[in-house]
């Protein structure tokens, strides 16, 4: 696979504050990317200098072999910036018509284009509404919709579902995961199970260091299964280590526990649900693997 | 440079202000306090400067500050006209002028806007956006002075048509860097009413300082032309004009947007 994204040895830093320390990766096409990372550790400078918004103090970035800015971009590259605003005094009609313009359609495409992507977030009823009329969700599906015009190669999303309600949070995955196959998406967001269901690389970044890393990386010598019961039985660590190719389990919350057995172990899952029902244990939920959130945070 | 982009800029910042609820009411303003010039200045003072009692009053005073050439205007109605756009559209253009990007950049709306075009662009649109606006209510304004015109002596139509025609253009060139003076301000404050502040202050503080300057070394002058208005004293009484006079503004809206384009290209959006 050819890579869409290539960033070398990137630097910025604001005063005496390094925001991106020496930061290095590629990302392959089509392949959905979660940029994670706590607050102020570089990941909106990340996405500020892959969209040309903010210049790096060095290194080198090339999107789709051009670099940032460069006009052969515009209907390439697009991007849902964080707490970015539309104006708030034109119609969505005519402010993302005047997008499709820029990005070279005619005026009945540019028509079409506004159709098609307020269809796809929701809004197709809102056409002729101001901004300023609609509320902040709505706000944030325009921004989104005004990312799929032209349908670009590459999107970059910065927090695309926070402050959505749920059915619209999950109206954006569903957008994302049914667009995964056409564009390469590039998403920021503080949800880990989202950019888990949504994402196949992760790009963690803490304190402007990069560490790259995928997800299901339990493909090796040994696989993972995440436990989540019911109740805490007594001793249940013990009981659990008695099981058969169990290497090593780790209790990630007061009821979750994540085991690791050797891989060869095919019938592993239904083993342990077995051990369950013998031992009178109630189960919430059984994760082939590990959760991004016990990969990034809980790791022994 | 794409031409195709810069062009549909320039449209849209054209229905800011003929298309929106808020542009519509600032045109309305505007209509009003030119309905009140028309009707209290203009059609007031026509009568006094052709009134063969006052005239040779009104041409010693009016040689006495260099616009005795507008005194012998038959079309009297465009040399009082001209006197108060000399001042008004200049300064209107500041105003007109003084939300070209910061607005935008602020909201994060320029970051929508900066995926699709260059920056370049994005300031150029803008900046014939505004030009196109002012020129617009130029010509109106100077319609409307020509209908006045022509309704008190229909035989002066079409040389005041002709007059008309020149003064558009000079008052457009005239506002030109004002327009570009606050391309400029907008890149480099954080609002638009501080952009104004910024203006008040050049001309104020800025040209003072200059002044004190060039006292102890005369070549310091030379900033003065940086200023936009700088040659407006000289044109005010449409006498011995050069083309230098002309070429002045010209050049500093050049200069001033060049600024600008080196300006936004270092900015963080």
């Amino acid at each position: 696979m050819s890579s869409v994204i290539k960033v070398t040895n990137l630097s910025k830093s604001f005063g005496s504050k390094a925001a991106l320390k020496d930061v290095s990766f590629e990302i392959e096409q089509g392949k959905t990317t979660a940029l994670i990372g706590p607050n102020g550790a570089g990941k909106t400078t990340l996405f500020s200098i892959l969209c040309g918004y903010l210049k790096p103090d060095s290194g080198q970035v090339e999107v789709l072999g051009y670099n940032i800015g460069d006009p052969k971009l515009f209907s390439k590259l697009s991007a849902l910036p964080q707490d970015a605003q539309l104006d708030p005094r034109f119609s969505l009609e005519k402010q993302l018509n005047f997008f499709g313009r820029l990005q070279g359609l005619s005026k009945p495409n540019a028509m079409n284009e506004t159709q098609r992507v307020l269809e796809l977030v929701g809004l197709k009823d809102n056409l002729t509404a101001r901004v300023a009329e609609l509320s902040h969700g709505m706000r944030k599906r325009v921004c989104i919709a005004q990312a799929l015009i032209n349908k670009p190669e590459i999107i970059l999303l910065d927090e695309a579902t926070a402050g959505l309600d749920p059915a619209n949070a999950r109206e954006i995955r569903n957008i994302i995961s049914d667009l995964s196959d056409q564009a390469t998406f590039i998403l920021s967001s503080h949800d880990l199970n989202e950019l888990e269901r949504l994402c196949s690389n992760i790009l963690y970044l803490e304190q402007g260091v990069l560490s790259e890393h995928k997800t299901h990386s339990y493909q090796g010598e040994h696989s993972y299964i995440t436990l989540q019961l019911i109740t805490k039985p007594h001793q249940v660590l013990d009981y659990l280590k008695q099981l058969q190719d169990v290497t090593h389990v780790q209790q990630t919350q007061s009821k979750e526990f994540v085991i690791e057995y050797k891989a060869e172990n095919k019938q592993f899952d239904i083993q342990l649900l077995k051990y369950c029902h013998k031992l009178n244990w109630q189960y919430r939920q059984l994760i082939n693997g590990n959760t991004l959130e016990n990969e990034l945070f809980n790791k022994e | 440079m794409s031409l195709f982009r810069v062009w549909q800029i320039t449209q849209f910042e054209l229905t800011r202000i003929f298309a929106t609820k808020r542009g519509l009411l600032a045109l309305t303003a505007f209509a009003m306090v030119w309905f009140m010039i028309f009707k209290y200045l203009i059609a007031e003072a026509v009568p006094f400067l052709s009134d063969p009692i006052f005239q040779d009053i009104a041409r010693q005073l009016a040689g006495s500050i260099g616009f005795q050439e507008l005194i012998s205007w038959p079309e009297a109605e465009f040399a009082i006209y001209w006197v108060i756009s000399l001042y008004c559209f200049p300064i209107f253009s500041l105003f007109v002028g003084s939300d070209q990007t910061v607005g935008d950049r602020q909201r994060g709306t320029l970051r929508f806007l900066s995926l699709r075009s260059t920056r370049d662009e994005i300031l150029l649109g803008r900046y014939l956006g505004q030009l196109l606006i002012i020129a617009t209510l130029i010509t109106a304004t100077v319609l409307a002075t020509l209908i006045i015109m022509s309704y008190r002596d229909s035989s002066l139509f079409s040389s005041g048509l002709l007059l008309g025609l020149k003064l558009s253009l000079q008052l457009t060139l005239i506002s030109m860097p004002f327009i570009a003076l606050m391309s400029f301000l907008n890149i480099v404050t954080s609002s638009s009413r501080l952009s104004i502040v910024m203006a008040i202050l050049l001309f104020t503080l800025g040209s003072a300082v200059i002044a004190y300057f060039a006292h102890y070394t005369p070549f310091i002058d030379v900033l003065f032309y940086a200023f936009p208005g700088e040659q407006i004293t000289d044109v005010a009484g449409q006498k011995n004009t050069s083309i230098i006079d002309w070429l002045i503004p010209v050049v500093q809206s050049v200069g001033w947007l060049l600024i600008s384009i080196v300006a936004l290209r270092k900015r963080a959006l």
